[in-house]
């Protein structure tokens, strides 16, 4: 029985990560940006949702329009600033962090400082098993899913996502072939802009909303990507999330908050050390 | 020929020896504080512009410092002395900073990796202070008694006084400044920066990297914890939020904005920036921030070398007329 409960919260924890860290996966992933801003574009995402929602539109309509938002944000980020510093990563670091406390800044003017809240749309909880499953966190669950599926198949069967890998493969010879990098290297980043900002809304009405509240994910995401695998999209994302949601909820189970934060740290830098590419990628890449 | 590179930190201490000589006050009493970030940030610099380690992890170097040096205080009265307090802060700073850097420097882990542990060590140091509230004070912080300098019943120097404390920390970061520009115009600066522009050709030459970042970064950790210790000490407090993420971005921003090639210009960004936030916050909180960022962004693009760098062009400019 107690299994089954934990069983349900390691798969309700991994999904919210992969969700929030899915962003970040893209970007990092597929166009090798260091996002630092990624968690400013949850932020985002969730001050936007809760803004629509006080106009009274549909929840799911607000999530989009939220999505929509941030990508604009991340297309005008990418447009005047990181687009030229492609090739100097460590800079692009500097800068997206530069983002993140830029757009933290105009958050808490816009917005406020207080906390927000966000009804979430379905309320309740059903049961399977004798165990309580909050209706809405397992809709975003499914949705998670929904989400990642659907990219993936983008990602490799369409033509978008051969021109993506084909740019990821050999920039210069994409470029040769007639491939727009730049325009290439614009979808991805609004892409993963947009799946932010979408993330940011869900995961919304499951806390309270302030301005550092994408901070949280920040840094899990970042684990996430990494030890998962820069690059997997698919499996890298749930295997880095399973690994990184798993080991809190277990730890948080007969310890407290900062040994589970930690042996998720811990854990996530000694994968690391050990396999520097992720479990994904082979050793020696 | 007379090298401006060798003496140009004599105007800066100079320009601080005089300040409690002609101001009185509160300027006195807060400048230390604001002295010790520019240590902080020095500490920063050296990795970052030498070897080209960017640490997010310097708040909490700083925090483990300050709280450590607060409750050997607190906890150890016998140990009423600020040499050995201050030794073991150094020691601890080395031994978390080499702990946490050769495990990661060895296995060759990329830069921006390195970024992101030392992230994650800030995010654990703060909700250290925070949960384990009974050592700590949690989010109330911990009151660090104000101690003299003694030698058995002897006092050595009496701290209760501002000016006293004032040239005691100005004196600390003297020294600080001296050893980190020894260090850099030695042999290990020089590895550190052929580290910087190219780390596999250092490795081909023979040169265990590894060994210099992880030596690198503890020297930077201990001289961060010594910071933290003497802001505890004179501050008489300090809060969870000096160990944060947010805490550890402004260092970045200091650095960035100072001039991470040049210990100088990091100690001089710390001290003006961090002068400047404190009393333009309480006049414009949002907006300063905002324009800090803004500030942050240009640097980085458009002046690599901070305000260190245009010194530097402007006096250049000037010899070879």
């Amino acid at each position: 029985m107690e299994f089954i409960g934990i069983s349900i919260d390691v798969f309700l924890i991994t999904s919210t990560l992969a969700l929030a860290a899915f962003g970040l996966a893209i970007i990092y992933g597929l166009i090798g940006v260091i996002n630092m801003g990624h968690g400013a574009m949850l932020t985002l995402g969730a001050y936007l949702t809760w803004y629509f929602m006080s106009l009274n539109i549909p929840f799911f309509l607000c999530i989009i329009f939220s999505g929509i938002g941030v990508a604009l944000v991340g297309i005008a980020l990418e447009h005047f600033i990181i687009r030229k510093f492609y090739d100097r990563p460590f800079d692009t670091l500097l800068l997206t962090w530069a983002f993140f406390l830029i757009t933290t800044e105009v958050i808490k003017i816009i917005f406020g400082t207080d906390f927000k809240n966000i009804e979430a749309p379905i309320a309740g909880a059903f049961e399977v098993f004798g165990v309580n499953i909050p209706a809405y966190r397992f809709l975003v669950c499914l949705f998670t899913i929904f989400l990642i599926t659907i990219s993936n198949i983008i990602f490799l069967k369409t033509d978008l996502g051969i021109k993506i890998r084909a740019l990821i493969q050999n920039k210069e010879v994409a470029g040769l072939m007639g491939l727009d990098i730049n325009l290439t290297y614009k979808a991805v980043f609004c892409f993963g802009s947009f799946m932010a900002g979408i993330a940011g809304g869900l995961i919304a009405p499951m806390l309270s909303i302030d301005p550092y509240m994408g901070n949280i994910y920040l840094v899990r995401s970042f684990f996430v990507v990494i030890v998962g695998g820069v690059g997997h999209l698919l499996s890298g994302t749930v295997i880095g999330s399973f690994l990184i949601g798993g080991t809190e909820t277990l730890f948080a189970i007969f310890s407290d908050q900062v040994v589970s934060q930690a042996s998720v740290f811990l854990l996530a830098i000694v994968l690391l050390r050990l396999r520097p590419n992720g479990i994904m990628n082979k050793k020696d890449v | 020929m007379f090298k401006y590179k060798k003496f140009n930190f004599i105007p800066i201490f100079v320009l601080l020896t005089f300040i409690p000589i002609i101001f009185k006050g509160y300027i006195v009493f807060i400048l230390p504080q604001y002295i010790l970030f520019g240590v902080l940030a020095m500490s920063l610099a050296f990795i970052w512009g030498n070897a080209g380690i960017l640490s997010f992890g310097q708040a909490s170097f700083f925090a483990i410092g300050g709280y450590t040096f607060g409750l050997l205080i607190k906890f150890f009265p016998v140990i009423n002395h600020f040499f050995l307090g201050s030794l073991i802060v150094i020691f601890l700073g080395f031994v978390v900073a080499v702990i946490t850097s050769y495990f990661l420097f060895s296995a060759g882990v990329k830069a921006t990796y390195f970024v992101l542990a030392t992230l994650a060590l800030s995010i654990l140091t703060e909700q250290l202070a925070v949960t384990k509230s009974t050592l700590t004070g949690g989010w109330n912080g911990l009151f660090v008694d104000r101690i003299n300098i003694k030698v058995g019943d002897f006092t050595l120097l009496d701290l209760s006084g501002d000016v006293n404390f004032f040239y005691l920390i100005l004196f600390i970061s003297l020294i600080t400044y001296l050893i980190l520009n020894y260090l850099e115009n030695n042999k290990i600066g020089k590895v550190l920066r052929g580290i910087r522009e190219n780390e596999n050709r250092m490795l081909a030459m023979g040169y265990k990297t590894s060994f210099y970042k992880t030596v690198a970064f503890g020297v930077s950790g201990s001289v961060a914890a010594l910071a933290g210790a003497l802001y505890a000490a004179h501050a008489s407090f300090i809060s969870p939020s000096i160990a944060g993420v947010l805490f550890s971005t402004e260092v970045v921003v200091w650095v960035a904005i100072g001039g991470r090639y040049s210990l100088l210009g990091a100690f001089a960004g710390g001290i003006i920036v961090s002068f400047l936030s404190n009393y333009l916050s309480t006049i414009t909180p949002q907006y300063w921030q905002l324009f800090l960022g803004i500030i942050f962004i240009v640097t980085i693009i458009f002046f690599k070398d901070g305000l260190a760098g245009i010194f530097k062009k402007r006096y250049e400019r000037n010899n070879i007329k």
